[in-house]
């Protein structure tokens, strides 16, 4: 297991993991940040949060998705953002499992809101956000010294970690 | 200086969960700060709780068995052994239908009362034929997938509606 962790070319993969997410979530917060009244009625839409919640939620959540999709691209505390990608996409999968196991025709409101015609939730669209969900950790677990500005600060905070072979010998 | 070793092998990570789970709380904050602040800022901001239910249309699920479309001027439409089933209102029903058609008024918000479902399955008919208004959704398409959902096999809607059936009686001469 350490060994299979220690991979270098898991930083090269995480960094690919993490531009596709972190651009995922830019473009999805989009929508919801010029919008938060048609996002605040995709959340109702839903039926599962209680109403005095579902404005704090559509106001407070493109915001950290943008925070989140930033940090991921940038590698600016990758593990934190992974973590909250990760808390995001394990919320949005189980609420819309409960959609579409309540047989709700509407639209996941993932990336503009628009009606059930043009973009149907469906067990596919769960798939979907589940491999999203393991990509997110697959950057939380291995990516342990990832490629951007955490790589930078920790090189210059630690100048003599550049070389391991000889900090180990 | 063994961590820092360790860490640039991959073993140890740069930021432990700990500090993961720090940062994250603190994005979270800074994220719900700054939603709060452009929020109040903005000309069509949205209040931050919200006192009246949002009037969200999501359809009921479909319960509905397959029914295919069957065209007007289909012999099958108008063999003995075809049950016609009007799904129109009683006004449309009152002005024209085929004889022997069976008036089931197709409801939109309420199912068809299973007494008529049941008359329908002890029919003994060969298939089942069932015409609407022709609109779109069709009421005669819909009451059919209904009944197909409810048991009743062989169950077809015209295509069209009662105008095409209309046209087909009058060139088959059928009353």
């Amino acid at each position: 297991m350490r060994r299979l962790l220690d991979w270098r070319g898991h930083a090269v993969l995480a960094l690919a993991a993490r531009l596709y997410l972190g651009t995922i979530f830019l473009v999805a917060c989009t929508h919801k940040i010029a919008d938060p009244g048609a996002f605040a009625i995709d959340i109702a839409t839903y039926q599962i949060l209680p109403l005095g919640v579902v404005n704090l939620m559509a106001i407070v959540l493109p915001w950290v998705e943008l925070l989140a999709g930033f940090m991921l691209l940038a590698g600016l505390r990758t593990r934190a953002a992974a973590l909250l990608v990760a808390g995001m996409m394990a919320m949005f999968t189980v609420a819309i499992a409960i959609a579409v196991s309540k047989g709700l025709d509407m639209s996941c409101g993932c990336f503009a809101s628009q009606g059930s015609a043009e973009d149907p939730i469906s067990w596919r669209t769960i798939a979907r956000d589940m491999s999203w969900l393991c990509l997110a950790l697959y950057v939380l677990v291995v990516d342990r010294l990832p490629i951007g500005i955490d790589r930078m600060l920790g090189a210059a905070g630690q100048p003599r970690s550049i070389n391991p072979s000889k900090e180990q010998s | 200086m063994p961590g820092v070793a360790a860490r640039v092998a991959g073993r140890r990570p740069l930021h432990s969960l700990r500090t993961a789970l720090r940062d994250a709380l603190i994005v979270v904050l800074g994220g719900a700060a700054t939603g709060a602040t452009v929020n109040a800022l903005r000309s069509h901001g949205i209040p931050f709780v919200q006192k009246t239910a949002y009037q969200i249309l999501v359809p009921c699920p479909e319960g509905g068995g397959d029914a295919p479309a069957i065209a007007a001027s289909d012999p099958a439409v108008w063999q003995a052994r075809t049950l016609l089933v009007d799904a129109r209102t009683a006004a449309l029903h009152r002005r024209w239908h085929p004889r022997a058609a069976l008036h089931v008024p197709f409801d939109y918000l309420e199912a068809t009362p299973p007494a008529q479902v049941r008359r329908i399955a002890a029919s003994g008919a060969a298939r089942v034929v069932v015409f609407g208004d022709g609109g779109n959704p069709d009421s005669g398409e819909q009451l059919a997938r209904e009944l197909a959902g409810a048991g009743i096999r062989n169950v077809r809607f015209v295509e069209g509606g009662a105008a095409r059936l209309e046209e087909a009686a009058a060139t088959r001469g059928a009353p």
